[in-house]
């Protein structure tokens, strides 16, 4: 650790219009507006951007950033393997929140620094578990950095899940599970696939998307493509993304009951004012143990928080853990019930 | 099925139907004491918080001792204390249990808890949210500190426990007016006859006013109506038997306590009476606003002082019982012609010819102090509930004013985390902003949520859980009454203000002055 002689230097990852950016690798990360080289944490759009020159992204990642952006030039890289740019060893570390999702490890010889990207610390079938990085500096996100976010295990919600489906399927009620369309949309399906035979109905704009997980060898449920001819109630769980809610799609269901899988469920008052009645606790991000816990792994002795509730977390750091912790404003985040 | 299991039937169905039945499935299986004490706490009559507020705070805050201010962030990001507590306390392994009744269990730890010195009442209280699931320390907490709302209406309720005894729904109500015992044979004393004693001293339903608009009182035929102003005060029933003289407010609360004048006006009534009317504040010579009611309602004791400082006065529209006998059944215009029988303080009414009339009438409401008028079919008999083709209510348009948004809080509830209770501010003669309203609603959804973002992004300071923002934004808002204030540093105090609109149009330097609210004070004889 050479942290003391590192933050007299320059820093190694500095903001700019454009997005984080490492100088000394002519590199940047994430960036939100087109650049000449992106190393890509994943395939979210608020992290993955088109118009850029190079991306560069982890194994498994190539096939979801091509869906989302395009054909593009792409490198990918295995994780923990470094290449060098410029002054700079850089390589991708899993981060367990989406398919080919990853932390980014930059080091100078001088220091050390992560930038984690969204990440999560519970077991998700779908991508490599978050592997703990050590680093000088951390740039973490602190999407649901409060003490009130604490996910219950899958097993647990599982079961309410499958509760809830019989109920209504014994009801005469389609149920319709609204979650985000890429990884958790994925991550539920794994999950059914792993305890049931049970079979779902997808909306387009997961389906698309499950054949690239299945093409990286994914294992998911049995699904088919929600069809307009079909006007039935389903027995089978609808599977789309929340912007469907309120929308003509669900008229073919009818009468259905919906349901959100999304770590905003965790409060009451979220989940009524997005009228939905039932609420799965279940998020790709950390939760406040998971936060706290990844920043005491890194070793880190100074932390950026750069998106999600990164007053909280950064006074914690500060004046409890005596960790040297700042915000760093950034275009990552997402509208609140939306939880990718 | 015990109460853990109902909640969540409530709580996660769509539909009031879906509700009704998972109430009337409840009332029908559950153990009958449990269902008792559910029906106390779903319509609100559960009484005294046990465990009070501050205490859940002050538990919250060991557990938190050194990180105080960690825990405000949670309860401003939930908007609940209970469901604050609940998240952070219960234990994530646990299973709710929904089948064996659990709610006297509940109701005698919270007693025990309750009488615990505060010293080992936070680590006792702790233990306990440690047995129970997510849900299970929510209602807990809820049910111990006394507000409960699940979204199931007073209505509901007493319409699903008509349909499970197979009962009328308006015999129900009535037997369920006044206190409710909570025992095993609640369902059973709901299915015998009354006593006539009891008869006489129970409040009745009330029948409610619909709005109406302009275009749609020119539907009506004015010579069928009878026209009263519309008042601004408390509406109650007063009831005087034999024995007692009692007031009832629309929440069946008996609130005589806090009204000792208006039981010494009574007394000359004769008795086996029903009357409904309105509690005022003043007399009848000189009306004051409304805020001194609430002066009245919210204190404990009434000393000679409140009274002299804060008369009241009953003035009556309705009889519904007479020497005895129950009125309802005859047309308003005969109930009408007894009630001027008697010598007690009423309602001015006008027998209109045309629609004219009318609109006089409500014109001249504001000045004697009213807020509209009520237009009364002749002939309606006296119902329950908000009857169509009864009585409408024909209000006053607001007064407005353009006001600038200085401080937002997060809301409570379904607005929990939203930014949605804010303080509105207009200039005075020194150009700064002093505060006049708060207001909580009157925005869409949509609005609501962009403005929350904006507020996020114009955040000048915190104050816990209050944000100091940009002064940039301007809203009109409207309200029914204003007075003068010694409490607000404006010196005005409004009455009912709400968000009328969001003035996207205008900016800060176009809201309004202090001097607008001076001239509204002027022109309605408030100054």
């Amino acid at each position: 650790m050479v942290s003391k002689k590192s933050r007299r230097r320059d820093p190694l990852v500095i903001r700019t219009p454009e997005g984080l950016y490492c100088p000394k690798a002519g590199a940047h990360i994430d960036p939100w507006r087109p650049v000449d080289c992106a190393l890509i944490t994943h395939a979210h759009a608020d992290h993955a951007r088109a118009g850029s020159k190079d991306y560069h992204c982890a194994i498994g990642g190539e096939g979801l950033l091509k869906q989302r952006l395009g054909d593009q030039q792409i490198t990918t890289h295995a994780y923990g393997e470094s290449f060098t740019r410029g002054e700079v060893q850089i390589s991708f570390h899993p981060a367990g929140h989406v398919l080919g999702s990853a932390q980014i490890r930059l080091d100078d010889s001088d220091a050390v620094w992560v930038i984690t990207g969204d990440y999560k610390r519970d077991p998700d079938p779908t991508c490599k578990a978050f592997e703990p990085v050590t680093c000088d500096v951390l740039i973490t996100e602190a999407t649901f950095a409060l003490p009130i976010y604490r996910w219950p295990s899958i097993d647990q919600t599982m079961d309410q899940l499958f509760a809830w489906w019989d109920h209504h399927v014994r009801h005469q009620r389609t149920p319709v599970l609204l979650c985000y369309s890429l990884g958790k949309a994925q991550r539920m399906m794994a999950e059914i696939q792993r305890r049931s035979d049970r079979s779902v109905k997808v909306h387009g704009a997961v389906a698309t998307l499950n054949r690239v997980y299945e093409q990286e060898g994914v294992k998911l449920c049995p699904w088919e493509r929600t069809s307009e001819t079909n006007k039935s109630v389903s027995s089978d769980l609808v599977i789309a993304p929340p912007q469907v809610a309120g929308s003509s799609f669900l008229k073919r269901f009818h009468p259905t009951e919906l349901a959100m899988a999304s770590g905003w469920m965790q409060v009451r008052g979220v989940r009524r004012r997005a009228s939905i009645h039932q609420g799965f606790v279940v998020s790709d991000h950390a939760d406040w143990n998971g936060l706290i816990q990844t920043v005491q792994d890194s070793q880190a002795t100074q932390v950026y928080a750069t998106h999600g509730e990164t007053r909280v977390l950064t006074r914690y750091l500060t004046e409890h853990l005596g960790i040297l912790a700042e915000r760093l404003e950034t275009a990552f985040g997402i509208e609140e019930g939306i939880d990718q | 099925m015990n109460f853990v299991g109902l909640f969540q039937a409530l709580d996660t169905s769509q539909s009031t139907n879906a509700k009704r039945n998972a109430l009337i499935e409840f009332i029908r299986h559950a153990d009958v004491l449990e269902s008792a004490i559910a029906v106390e706490a779903l319509t609100s009559q559960l009484g005294k918080k046990r465990l009070k507020p501050s205490l859940l705070k002050y538990t919250a805050n060991q557990a938190f001792i050194k990180t105080t201010w960690l825990f405000e962030e949670c309860y401003a990001t939930v908007g609940d204390l209970s469901e604050t507590l609940a998240i952070l306390f219960a234990n994530p392994q646990a299973k709710p249990q929904t089948k064996d009744p659990i709610l006297k269990q509940w109701i005698d730890r919270q007693t025990a808890l309750a009488g615990l010195k505060p010293e080992v009442f936070a680590d006792a209280l702790l233990a306990q949210l440690d047995q129970f699931s997510k849900d299970e320390a929510f209602l807990f907490l809820k049910l111990s500190s006394g507000g409960f709302r699940v979204g199931v209406s007073k209505g509901l309720v007493h319409e699903a426990i008509a349909r499970a005894i197979d009962m009328d729904r308006a015999v129900i109500e009535e037997r369920l007016m006044g206190p409710f015992v909570a025992d095993r044979d609640w369902l059973k004393r709901l299915q015998e006859p009354v006593t006539q004693n009891e008869l006489d001293a129970r409040p009745l339903p009330f029948l409610l006013a619909n709005p109406i608009t302009e275009q749609e009182i020119a539907s009506l035929n004015p010579q069928d109506m009878l026209v009263e102003y519309k008042w601004d005060g408390i509406r109650a029933q007063l009831i005087k038997t034999d024995q007692t003289i009692r007031l009832w407010s629309r929440g069946d609360h008996d609130i005589t306590e806090q009204f000792p004048d208006i039981v010494d006006s009574a007394i000359t009534l004769p008795s086996l009476i029903i009357l409904d009317g309105e509690i005022l504040a003043g007399t009848p010579g000189q009306l004051q606003s409304f805020n001194q009611l609430q002066t009245r309602l919210n204190r404990k004791r009434i000393t000679q002082t409140l009274l002299k400082t804060n008369p009241a006065f009953f003035k009556c529209y309705d009889l519904l019982r007479f020497q005895g006998e129950d009125m309802r059944d005859q047309p308003l215009a005969a109930r009408k012609a007894v009630l001027q029988t008697i010598a007690f303080h009423q309602s001015p009414v006008l027998s209109p010819q045309r629609v004219e009339e009318i609109s006089a009438m409500r014109e001249a409401a504001r000045d004697i102090g009213a807020e509209g008028v009520m237009i009364k079919n002749r002939q309606s008999t006296y119902g329950s509930g908000r009857k169509a083709g009864y009585w409408w209510k024909w209000k006053l348009e607001p007064m407005t004013a353009d006001c600038i948004l200085i401080y937002a809080q997060a809301g409570h509830g379904r607005r929990a985390n939203l930014h949605s209770d804010y303080t509105l501010a207009c200039w005075n003669d020194q150009g700064e902003l002093v505060p006049v309203a708060k207001a909580y609603s009157g925005l869409t959804d949509v609005e609501l949520k962009a403005m929350d973002q904006w507020i996020r992004k114009h955040t000048i300071q915190k104050f816990g859980p209050v944000r100091q923002v940009e002064p940039l934004q301007v809203f009109e808002i409207g309200f029914e009454g204003i007075a003068v204030s010694t409490r607000h540093k404006s010196g005005v105090a409004l009455r009912f203000p709400r968000i009328l609109r969001w003035r996207q149009d205008v900016g800060p330097k176009d809201a309004d002055e202090l001097t607008h609210f001076h001239a509204l004070m002027t022109n309605y004889h408030v100054l």
